[in-house]
């Protein structure tokens, strides 16, 4: 299943398919809006960007920074369009400017604006950032990367729709090189197991696992 | 406002100092990898682009002819401006300059300016009545931490590589040169950042949101020529002067790229 | 004070220029893409002696909030020329030629960008004229686009120009300092979107004869279209697979 790369304006087909995500019709043409991956035996016309900020869906888990505090909310950096706020109801934990948090977004408007809830705070651990639409490599198909990645450095990881991903304990400088790895080949075929063969290259001395509130954090996949 | 300021971040950076580790692996005390190439503006004087990292500054050198300052009628100058233009970091915004960049500008300049690196009667034309102007002006391109180092070597290699113009009639003839701008010095600014108890050099982008205090040095083969402590920190004196000794030992490599 | 002014031939009975070219030839291009890790989406464009940066921040909140429209993104644009670009040092202020080149520029880059998907948004492009000899503009143009499909945000089309006009009684493309400093020099800076053939920047400076016009208007289009591929190339090269003993790696 060979992708084909086409960037904004490019023609997508001239057959008439499902419309997908990422093109638009122009006279019985339909053409790409970004610079991204077409599958050309799928039936739906459709374009999987490489490139592009966080667009909020509903269900989704993501990882967020307290910016600042107002009278009865706090406002949030989900590393999309707009900052989001969380009730300070909502909050079980003290939180300050520069808190990390992870969040469910409840509900997004026209506007993409989102309503956050369950917010839960972060203690220790790390933040790796990439690129939002590569997150679903990070994850795999039903879960399989990400399994791949926990097992391979024995790290806690929570995955962020956002682009941010939480990681504590093990090996994290191999998972830093690991994601760093499919962020750069993303757009390429056989990623799991390449990945897979990485980190069994650079296995690390097998630790015990550190217990973490990781449990009642996840999200189903 | 927008949180660059991420406590995990800051957390790790600190911890990790106690540790004597740093994220991308450097010791206290090291550099990170400069390229310094001259492929700039073929319209300037002069010129440098500085890779710090990823920090990515370009420099151009334009003399230009002008009036001496009544009270030293027979010297010329320089001037060094840097400009934090809004592709380099996400909170850039257009408009006058920010203090942090009117400090930047000021302590590159004054660097270079009082460590008597050109003699300014060198560039006097007509005693009185004309002289050269030197204008060094840097734009950022990547902020990626520790603007201060990366502009002070733009500056002082563009300035190295800055031909003077051929003058006839007492006008500039464009794209021919008489020889080059005469520099005694090759000034080295080096700058460290204190986070908890650990003073380390040429912070990047997240140890300088961890930092407490910043303190830049110019030093030249023999002297020191310009210091600056910014924000809201302290340093102890023993702290400045294992830095000075430090900014002798790197100026040393970085001196030879300009 | 020359006695006697040499006359300039801009070109000559072979059809060859003051520095070699055609008159339809355009000048050497190279675009790289996502040069500035810190911005949304960059690229970096040489275009003759030209050299220019571009930036994308965005979509991003608009502020200050005024400023923000409920219907669509706003463009900022903004076109900046490094006072060591020109022969005469420029001063580094923004200028009334770079306000409303800046202007034009943003206009002709908000046809192309679905801006209604983002309302309440900002979208900041900033664009560093480094080195510059003549059509400059049209190069920041050209660098904006490509720096905006870097970011990821939505076009229907690139933007893709070049400098028309005439010097020395001809009509040619892409004219460089020289030429537009001909006795009888006329600059058009002209953008298309490719695949439409829809004009979004159009300019004119000097005295043309409408017939003038339809044949510079061609060759432009067919230039533009060259520029068009440059374009599409160095957003595709940097995902081009290298496969090399220790694996493959992105560009």
């Amino acid at each position: 299943m060979t992708k084909r790369l086409v960037i904004p304006g490019e023609l997508v087909t001239e057959e008439r398919k499902k419309l997908g995500s990422h093109v638009f019709v122009n006279e019985g043409k339909i053409y790409s809006d970004s610079i991204g991956l077409v599958n050309d035996e799928s039936d739906y016309a459709s374009v999987v960007p490489l490139e592009g900020k966080y667009t909020p869906q509903e269900g989704d888990l993501i990882i967020g920074v307290i910016s600042a505090e107002k009278f009865s909310v706090y406002t949030v950096d989900v590393n999309s369009f707009y900052q989001s706020i969380i009730s300070k109801k909502e909050l079980r934990e003290i939180v300050k400017p520069g808190s990390v948090v992870s969040a469910k977004i409840y509900k997004v408007n026209e506007l993409n604006e989102m309503e956050l809830g369950n917010p839960r705070l972060f203690f220790g651990g790390e933040i790796i950032e990439i690129g939002p639409v590569k997150i679903p490599r990070v994850i795999g198909r039903d879960g399989s990367m990400l399994n791949s990645l926990k097992e391979g450095t024995n790290s806690s990881i929570i995955v962020g729709r956002n682009g941010r991903i939480w990681a504590k304990g093990g090996d994290l400088d191999l998972l830093r090189k690991a994601i760093k790895k499919i962020e750069n080949e993303a757009h390429t075929e056989n990623l799991t197991n390449k990945i897979n063969e990485f980190l069994k290259k650079n296995s690390p001395k097998i630790e015990k696992k550190a217990k973490v509130e990781e449990e009642e954090m996840e999200s189903e996949e | 406002m927008r949180p660059e300021l991420w406590d995990l971040r800051v957390d790790k950076v600190v911890a990790d100092l106690k540790n004597g580790s740093r994220a991308d692996g450097r010791k206290v005390d090291e550099v990170r990898k400069v390229v310094l190439t001259k492929d700039v503006s073929e319209n300037a004087d002069g010129q440098a682009r500085v890779k710090l990292g990823e920090t990515e500054v370009i420099a151009g050198v334009k003399m230009v002819l002008g009036t001496p300052y009544p009270d030293s009628p027979g010297q010329g100058s320089i001037s060094v401006g840097a400009e934090l233009v809004p592709m380099a970091d996400p909170t850039y915004e257009n408009g006058p300059p920010r203090s942090d960049a009117v400090e930047l500008s000021r302590v590159v300049d004054r660097g270079i300016r009082e460590s008597k690196t050109i003699d300014f009667s060198d560039l006097c034309i007509v005693e009185g009545e004309q002289v050269w102007i030197g204008f060094v002006d840097i734009y950022i391109v990547n902020n990626a931490g520790n603007l201060f180092d990366a502009c002070g070597l733009a500056a002082i290699s563009a300035l190295f590589d800055t031909k003077m113009p051929k003058l006839e009639d007492g006008r500039i003839v464009h794209h021919e040169y008489n020889g080059k701008l005469k520099l005694k010095h090759k000034p080295i600014l080096n700058t460290f950042a204190k986070i908890g108890n650990t003073v380390i050099a040429d912070p990047s982008n997240f140890e300088e949101k961890a930092m407490s205090a910043r303190f830049s040095v110019t030093v030249t083969e023999d002297n020191i020529t310009a210091f600056q402590k910014g924000l809201a920190g302290s340093f102890s004196v023993s702290e400045i002067d294992n830095a000075i000794d430090v900014a002798y030992k790197n100026s040393k490599q970085m001196r030879k790229f300009v | 004070m020359a006695k006697k002014e040499e006359k300039i031939v801009y070109v000559d009975s072979k059809g060859k220029r003051l520095d070699g070219r055609k008159v339809n030839e355009l000048r050497p291009i190279k675009i790289k893409a996502g040069v500035i890790p810190r911005a949304n989406g960059s690229a970096y464009l040489e275009w003759g002696q030209n050299k220019v940066l571009a930036s994308v921040y965005g979509p991003r909140e608009c502020l200050p909030k005024h400023t923000a429209s409920p219907y669509k993104a706003v463009l900022k644009f903004t076109y900046k020329m490094s006072s060591f670009s020109v022969p005469d040092r420029k001063n580094p202020r923004p200028g009334r030629r770079e306000i409303e080149i800046s202007k034009v520029c943003g206009e002709a880059l908000e046809k192309a960008i679905f801006m209604e998907r983002f309302p309440n948004t900002q979208i900041d492009v900033t664009v560093n004229i480094v080195d510059s000899n003549a059509g400059s503009r049209i190069a920041a143009l050209a660098a904006a686009s490509v720096a905006l499909a870097d970011a990821g945000i939505p076009m229907r089309d690139m933007v893709s120009g070049t400098g028309v006009g005439r010097a020395g009684g001809k009509v040619i493309v892409d004219l460089n300092k020289d030429e537009e400093d001909a006795p009888d020099a006329v600059d058009v800076p002209l953008a298309i979107l490719p695949n439409s053939k829809e004009i979004v920047l159009l300019q004119l400076d000097g005295v043309f004869s409408k017939k003038e016009w339809q044949e510079a208007y061609k060759l432009g289009v067919e230039a533009s279209l060259e520029v068009y591929e440059k374009q599409k190339e160095a957003l595709k090269e940097k995902y081009v697979i290298t496969e090399t003993k220790k694996g493959v790696e992105k560009k």
